[in-house]
């Protein structure tokens, strides 16, 4: 798939403004008409997916985003061989749990301690990390600490690659307000984009570093090709039935 | 919430360093792994443990036979990480002599068990060394040495990459790429492109184009290597794939590319001319980014450089010459840089670190793709010229630009100016001569030098209005001067240059070479080795004795000289194609009024003359005949004596005798020149 689709991100968040796009764009539409909602159900519900592959897929899921005991119970119960020894699951769920409980410093060793190329190698991914320590002095008020790991780690990194130094400009600026969460910047506090972020990133260099070719689960790939499929259809002015709710599937006559 | 390390403390750092020389095992390895911690991912740290000299006694660790595996592991690992800083710190690594410790280290390891890691950890130092190109170049590799590396490069994946990775950046000269083949490289190579993984593929492509450069055995071989039932060139071209990364399908296209240029596939091939070559032009859209479109495009000037099918089909595929003026004009945005995991050839990597001189780079690819592609078919020269704003980036980058970017724009200029129709107007709106002939006099670079002189040379023919000028600015005697340097290609170069200027040329331009030139010079081009140098430097004697009142006075001043010149040609040991240019010279001295008699006094060349009217060479018989006719010849005074003379030598018999041959060229001549004998 493109790079463009990757910077695609997946959650509720984007997902709901996506609705809202779609108000905006209501009463000029002179496009194709595909055809009938009922027609368009019909031919959806003549695809037949094979069991075997959505087990496959979800399987997939659960053994990249590191849930070892579902897996193991659903290898059980769908009769499906997983497609790999799930014990070299437990170091990215160790890293990984170590990230939602915020010890980044710690995820950090961890990481270095099994893949000690990793860190230098993604010098975005260790600034992300780095970033995510930096937050959380700020978060916590401990505004001097902050500044010293700001200088320490951090300058040298903004020094040398411009893209990072605005990122790092941004998470800086909180320092300025009393109350950060309030401020311009407040989003950097949110715990989604610690989940979101960090522990993707990590997860994904993980596995590249174990020679996954893929990492990210094929599911995240297929609701972007939907996404982007509906897009490319939107741009077009094709009338479709439109799906509006990827979680619920709900699907929409597109006017 | 974590409590921070104080790691920035000096005395805490101190402490680590100072029990790296402990001898206490225990304490040495706690103070290695803190030390892994700091310098992995910081730059500045690497850089100050370097600094602080620490380096040696890492080495040292290595050495020591009796230190456990797990403590050299751990060292192993510090140095490839302080390998992976900036390349400064590579180089000093280096210095300090890391190398052989590794090599040593790595044939002295234990397999199996946790000699593996120690094993996959030095490959990783060893790799990310050589791929920062600070490695010197051996003289010629260890062969020994060379085969337990090849061996590594089966199994697992990580040491696959790694080993596929050092040859890809070690292998640079033709008796390397000749030693990795004989030691196994290709199949190894063959193997790696098959595996599943991406990232063990992409250096092996590496390794392949690295090995396949320039090299017609190397590359014959190659091309018939298989691996899994499918020949490499096949894979190949799986690799170039849309669904694969672009790196990939770069580095795959490259790969073919260097194949076909070295002789072992064809340019009629079809994974060449309809897969190569349309996955190159897809790769230098606009929509691309700059190092792909760079890439892209330095690789089709080299595919396409010689063969003109190739040329015309990429110059009808996918509007590339359209593509290419988007090149001439592209800026560059702010914050611009590749992006991370991408992995562009050893070979150019290093150029992209400055996004400033992108621009510049698109300009240099651009021309080079404009100068193959109008290489040999006027239609694509004529759709090329049109193409907006390259004459003025030609001319701009003549003067202003990096030397590799002049050359680019030298090339292109020379691609052109094989058009006549294109010399004669579009070479002539743009005065480029005046910025070559400052190339030509300022540039040390021999290759830039040797181009622009061949364009200069097709600038100086006579149907190019800018000849004129040309010479106003001192042409002569500069290229007279270039025949006196040691490169072949340049004396060549300058010879054809004056050998053109001086056809059909005014008398002040003839005496204006011959001045320059002078007569020792004439008679050191016709003992060159390089035969093609002596064939223009003849062309040039016989431009120059043309039209009869210059060649009186040219043999006025020079007759001796230049008669000994073409005797020494005649008595020399010469092709017949060379003495046949030597016939025709005498034959125009024999036309002129005064000259004639150069000829007439020197019985040695008459005898020399009636010897090749009945050599079996018909061109030589007609020369010589030729010559005969215009001695006789009747108008002109004195022609009496002279045709007594030559009687009494017996030339009318042998013009008798000739008459019965069956070469219709030689039989009019010889009539011609009888009828002319009362």
């Amino acid at each position: 798939m493109d790079s463009d689709i990757s910077e695609m991100s997946l959650g509720q968040e984007f997902m709901r403004t996506n609705v809202d796009s779609d108000t905006d764009q209501s009463g000029t539409n002179e496009g194709v008409k595909a055809m009938e909602t009922s027609e368009w159900l019909e031919e959806t519900n003549k695809m037949h997916i094979h069991r075997a592959d959505m087990n496959k897929l979800i399987m997939n899921y659960l053994v990249m985003e590191g849930f070892k005991e579902a897996a193991e119970k659903f290898s059980i119960e769908a009769n499906i061989k997983p497609p790999m020894d799930l014990d070299q699951l437990d170091e990215r769920i160790r890293i990984r749990t170590a990230i939602q409980n915020g010890q980044f410093q710690e995820a950090m060793r961890m990481v270095t301690a099994l893949h000690p190329e990793i860190l230098d190698d993604n010098s975005q991914l260790y600034f992300h990390l780095q970033q995510q320590v930096l937050i959380e002095l700020i978060r916590e008020g401990r505004v001097e600490e902050a500044v010293v790991y700001a200088q320490d780690h951090l300058a040298e990194r903004g020094q040398r690659d411009p893209s990072i130094l605005n990122e790092l400009e941004r998470t800086l600026a909180l320092l300025a307000f009393d109350q950060p969460d309030t401020s311009p910047f407040g989003d950097l506090l949110h715990p989604s984009h610690r989940q979101k972020q960090v522990a993707s990133e990590l997860n994904a260099a993980i596995l590249r570093a174990q020679n996954q070719e893929e990492t990210t689960p094929l599911l995240a790939e297929l609701l972007k090709l939907l996404l982007w499929a509906q897009d490319e259809l939107n741009k077009k002015k094709v009338q479709y039935p439109y799906m509006t709710d990827l979680i619920k599937g709900q699907i929409e006559e597109r006017k | 919430m974590e409590v921070l390390p104080t790691c920035m403390d000096v005395e805490h750092s101190r402490v680590y360093i100072d029990q790296l020389y402990s001898n206490d095992s225990q304490k040495c390895f706690q103070a290695v792994s803190e030390l892994k911690f700091a310098v992995i991912g910081s730059v500045r740290e690497k850089g100050s443990i370097i600094e602080q000299g620490v380096v040696v006694r890492l080495l040292q660790i290595l050495r020591a036979p009796e230190l456990d595996i797990l403590l050299k592991t751990e060292v192993a690992t510090v140095l490839n990480s302080l390998a992976k800083g900036l390349p400064e710190h590579a180089a000093a690594l280096v210095q300090a002599g890391l190398l052989p410790v590794l090599w040593e280290q790595l044939e002295s390891c234990p397999s199996g068990g946790s000699g593996s890691a120690y094993t996959q950890m030095l490959l990783c130092c060893l790799r990310s060394i050589y791929r920062q190109g600070c490695a010197p170049p051996p003289p010629a590799w260890d062969q020994k040495l060379l085969s337990s590396l090849i061996q590594h490069g089966y199994h697992p994946p990580s040491n696959q990459e790694c080993v596929a990775n050092i040859l890809a950046h070690a292998c640079k000269t033709n008796e390397q790429q000749q030693q990795l083949v004989d030691a196994g490289g290709a199949d190894l190579v063959a193997c790696l492109l098959c595996s599943p993984v991406s990232r063990v593929q992409l250096p092996a492509l590496h390794c392949l184009t690295a090995m396949c450069f320039n090299n017609e055995r190397v590359s014959s071989i190659i091309a018939t290597k298989s691996y899994g039932g499918k020949a490499v060139p096949d894979l190949l071209v799986g690799l170039m794939a849309r669904d694969r990364p672009r790196d990939m399908q770069l580095a795959a296209a490259t790969a073919l590319t260097f194949l076909h240029r070295a002789g072992a596939l064809s340019a009629d091939d079809p994974r060449i001319i309809y897969k190569t070559l349309q996955c190159l032009v897809r790769m230098c859209r606009r929509d691309r980014e700059v190092w792909e479109r760079v890439e892209a495009a330095n690789t089709l000037a080299y595919l396409t450089e010689v063969s003109t099918d190739l040329q015309r089909t990429a110059a009808m595929t996918d509007h590339l010459i359209h593509t290419m003026n988007d090149y001439l004009k592209d800026t560059t945005p702010p914050n611009a840089s590749v992006p991370q995991g991408i992995s562009v050839s050893p070979v150019s990597c290093r150029q992209y670190d400055n996004p400033s001189t992108w621009p510049e780079l698109m300009v240099g690819a651009a021309l080079k793709v404009y100068a193959s592609l109008g290489a040999n078919d006027e239609d694509i020269r004529q759709r090329v010229i049109k193409t907006d704003v390259l004459m003025n980036t030609i001319v701009t980058s003549l003067s202003a630009a990096s030397p590799p970017v002049q050359l680019a724009a030298v090339r292109c200029l020379h691609s052109l100016s094989r058009s006549v129709h294109t010399l004669r107007t579009t070479l002539q709106d743009h005065v480029v001569w005046r910025p070559l002939m400052t190339v030509l006099k300022t540039s040390n670079n021999e290759e830039l030098v040797t181009v622009s002189s061949s364009t200069l040379c097709n600038l100086l023919l006579e149907f190019s209005p800018s000849k004129e000028q040309i010479l106003d600015q001192g042409a002569v005697e500069f290229l007279c001067g270039l025949t006196r340097r040691p490169h072949p290609g340049l004396r060549l170069n300058a010879v054809w240059a004056l050998m053109n200027m001086a056809f059909q040329a005014e008398h002040r331009v003839k005496v204006s070479i011959l001045h320059h030139l002078g007569t020792d010079q004439i008679f050191r081009l016709l003992s060159d080795t390089d035969v093609h140098i002596l064939m223009k430097t003849l062309g040039l004697l016989r431009n120059l004795l043309s039209t009869k009142g210059h060649i009186d006075q040219i043999m006025q001043c020079h007759g001796k000289e230049i008669m000994q010149a073409i005797i020494l040609i005649l008595e020399g040991e010469h092709s017949a194609e060379v003495k046949e240019q030597a016939l025709c010279i005498l034959a125009n001295i024999a036309d002129g009024d005064i000259a004639k008699s150069a000829i007439m006094s020197n019985e040695d060349v008459l005898k020399k003359l009636m010897n090749y009217m009945v050599i079996p060479n018909v061109k030589l018989q007609i020369a010589a005949t030729f010559c005969i006719s215009n001695l006789i010849w009747n108008v002109e005074e004195g022609a009496a004596e002279r045709q007594n003379k030559l009687r009494e030598m017996g030339v009318y018999k042998l013009l008798q005798n000739l008459m019965t041959t069956t070469d219709t060229g030689l039989f009019d001549k010889v009539k011609t020149a009888l009828q002319q004998f009362h």
